[in-house]
């Protein structure tokens, strides 16, 4: 499946979600915190840690190709593979709890943002140490998060000057993508059945009470995965739309060598828009509040018309793209609204001080 | 002290961005300031940010308001002036009057710098230390301000270490305890951290005057991913602090809360009911009773204040309340607690509650200082 396809899934599930809640139906009963959480893992997390771990699995078998024939074509399918993979990732870099939490994972799959350039400098040192120890199971895990995952991957499959293939310039670099390749299977799969497992984080998140080491309640389950939620668009905010913004932050776009800064921003926004969908917190709002409703629908509606960059996303319903101002602002407003005003009508209390660390 | 020169233009971007705070308002007449009690920063009903001057019983007496989320506050009893730090990685300090109404100061860390929202005064009042970020290295250095030449920058010494947080003057007036927490951060990355799997936090004492390293305690082994954030000391001089653990959650260490001295090796605090991982591993502040007897920490995430005897480094009470991150000395041996919900509530070192008052729609940021 293409880049484009990949996203037109998302939004037309997006859309189909979208268009069936503003159809003139009765309020809705408000979603309790246990169905919250139930839909959120069935729906969103469960599905979307899969398909990462499902496209993930791909990878070693299309860097192989490559570096068996190096054929364009086997580049270009490595290329769409990968692509796929980082897509996959967008929908779940925001859930920093449990097992993406654990044992670094996150940063190991993607070390983004990198604006101290550690991949470059940490894979050069990789490179030139030509040890092929390196290919050997875990020892690619022992090494610096920088070097594990898909940023690196990209970087090896972008060099122009020693592009990935048989040829002996290109051994030991296979070596690396291979070991990365498989370093990202290995991750992926520990994620997914980290949550999926007999008693791992799902059923945590199912099960809270005085015996459940990190959830005592339903509410406190569902404040986790609303958590999740405000992470999410405020990574997208400072890191994704700030940077154009303010002429002060210098940082690359996610994934730029293999021009998905776009796709990856209408990613993200999909995927929040999804999970945010999955909550129901709007089935908790009074009739005098129902305003809150239409705004959150005009700003997803405003961010997934723009293509992050200021342009219009390829299926925009607006003629005027959004700057990426009218996103920054758009995106803290729609933070603080669920923050501070959605949480708090369905009866989550999210923290002002418990949010992020400091 | 090196000297430094402040690039005027990004003092002056740093004043246009803070150009909410030009005005002040407030809710009693000139002179409030010998009634203030506490000083916190807050999230306001309308949803804007600012500093809070309240009386013991709670009452907001004046609001300064800021552009952007602050974090905590340097007063000089002496003097009545007060600053506030930005929220790491903000760059912005702004310095009013308690004692009586005037435009507020704004001054920035200047180029290649910011904030990581804490700060402390020398014991004359003449200087200020801040805790701050040389963002081209990542290493932690402390600036040196002139108050009486308008928060002129005048030097900087090192911190030791990468991201340091809270600083503290100690009670010898001659120290600086800074609390390293090892983590690497930029303004482009947001609040992202860099380096969580090399970060080496640590607690360096550092000559005030002098600028040079007098001891530096590193954590490392199995504490190595406990950032070393915030600090107090108690009646002896001992330096107790409160990490937030970077590592994996299932590797959380029991205890977070700990003392240490210049002669004094690294001790974590005696095991008690609610380890390391109960308090989800995140001490948001610590503050030490008047009497320098009891330390308090606060872990907002799990929502528990933990009192600790330093005679004993023993926990002698634990109490409960939701988002509870401010804490600051009452009495002899009390202690204030403020919350993300408005609540700011006195309590004894044994958990004991004595009073509580809530603020509607007002939302305590992490630190509450207490004008002594």
């Amino acid at each position: 499946m293409s880049v484009r396809k990949v996203i037109s899934a998302l939004f037309a599930a997006v859309g189909f979600a979208a268009h069936a809640a503003s159809a003139d139906l009765p309020p809705p009963e408000p979603v309790s915190h246990a169905a919250m959480v139930k839909a959120s893992i069935e729906k969103y997390i469960i599905p979307h840690v899969d398909a990462l771990k499902v496209s993930a699995a791909q990878l070693p078998a299309a860097v192989n190709a490559v570096c068996t024939t190096g054929s364009p074509a086997a580049s270009k399918a490595l290329q769409d593979q990968f692509d796929k993979v980082v897509l996959a990732y967008a929908g779940v870099d925001f859930l920093r709890f449990g097992p993406m939490l654990e044992q670094g994972r996150r940063e190991q799959i993607s070390f983004w943002p990198d604006p101290r350039g550690f991949v470059g400098r940490q894979l050069r040192l990789l490179l030139l140490s030509k040890d092929d120890k390196i290919a050997e199971p875990g020892a690619l895990g022992k090494q610096s998060a920088a070097v594990q995952g898909l940023p690196a991957l990209e970087t090896l499959m972008h060099d122009q000057d020693a592009p990935l293939g048989p040829g002996e310039t290109a051994r030991y670099r296979c070596v690396v993508a291979r070991a990365i390749a498989a370093n990202i299977v290995r991750l992926t799969t520990e994620v997914a059945d980290g949550w999926e497992k007999p008693g791992g984080w799902a059923d945590k998140l199912l099960n809270p009470g005085p015996s459940n080491d990190t959830y005592k309640s339903a509410s406190e389950s569902a404040v986790e995965i609303v958590k999740a939620l405000i992470v999410g668009v405020s990574l997208t905010s400072d890191l994704q739309v700030k940077p154009q913004v303010d002429p002060k932050v210098k940082l690359a776009p996610p994934y730029q060598k293999s021009g998905l800064q776009k796709p990856y921003y209408a990613a993200s926004v999909g995927s929040l828009h999804q999970l945010y969908d999955t909550l129901s917190l709007e089935t908790w709002l009074p009739p005098d509040r129902l305003w809150m409703k239409d705004w959150v629908s005009g700003t997803w509606r405003t961010l997934e018309s723009s293509d992050g960059y200021g342009g219009s996303a390829d299926h925009a319903k607006r003629e005027d793209p959004a700057t990426p101002r009218e996103l920054f602002d758009r995106m803290n407003g729609l933070r603080n609204m669920i923050a501070n005003r959605l949480s708090v009508a369905a009866k989550l209390t999210v923290g002002f001080n418990e949010l992020d660390g400091d | 002290m090196s000297l430094m020169a402040i690039d005027r233009r990004h003092l002056l971007l740093g004043t246009l961005a803070f150009v909410g705070a030009t005005s002040l308002r407030s809710t009693v007449s000139l002179g409030a300031g010998s009634d203030v009690a506490y000083v916190t920063a807050a999230r306001l009903a309308n949803g804007s940010y600012g500093i809070l001057l309240l009386n013991s019983g709670g009452k907001i007496l004046r609001e300064v308001p800021l552009s952007a989320r602050g974090h905590d506050i340097a007063i000089n009893p002496r003097s009545g002036r007060v600053v506030v730090f930005a929220r790491r990685p903000g760059a912005f300090a702004v310095a009013f009057e308690m004692n009586r109404e005037s435009a507020p100061q704004v001054f920035t860390p200047g180029e290649g710098r910011h904030y990581f929202g804490h700060g402390t005064f020398s014991r004359d009042g003449r200087l200020l230390y801040a805790s701050e970020n040389d963002i081209a290295t990542g290493m932690g250095v402390i600036g040196i301000y002139d108050v009486g030449r308008n928060f002129k920058k005048i030097g900087e010494h090192s911190t030791f270490g990468m991201g340091p947080h809270e600083i503290m003057l100690l009670a010898d007036g001659k120290t600086i305890a800074a609390g390293n927490g090892g983590l690497d951060t930029t303004p482009e990355a947001g609040r992202e951290n860099l380096n969580t799997e090399t970060m080496q936090p640590s607690l360096a004492f550092v000559g005030a005057e002098s600028g040079n390293l007098i001891a530096k305690h590193e954590m490392s082994g199995a504490l190595q991913s406990l950032s070393l954030r915030h600090v107090t000391q108690d009646a002896h001089g001992v330096v107790w602090f409160g990490g937030q653990w970077e590592g994996s959650p299932s590797e959380t260490p029991p205890q977070i809360v700990g003392s240490v001295g210049i002669d004094r090796r690294l001790k974590l605090i005696e095991p008690f009911a609610k380890g390391g991982d109960d308090l989800k591993g995140y001490i948001g502040a610590m503050a030490a009773s008047n009497d320098g007897r009891f330390i308090a920490a606060s872990a907002p995430k799990a929502g528990h204040v933990v009192y600790v005897d330093t005679q004993t480094s023993k926990v002698v009470g634990i109490s409960d309340l939701k988002d509870v991150c401010g804490l600051a000395p009452e009495g002899e041996t009390d202690f204030a607690a403020s919350s993300g919900f408005g609540i700011i509530r006195y309590e004894t070192a044994r958990a004991s509650v004595i009073s509580e008052q809530a603020l509607q729609d007002i939302a305590f940021d992490n630190h509450l200082r207490r004008v002594s």
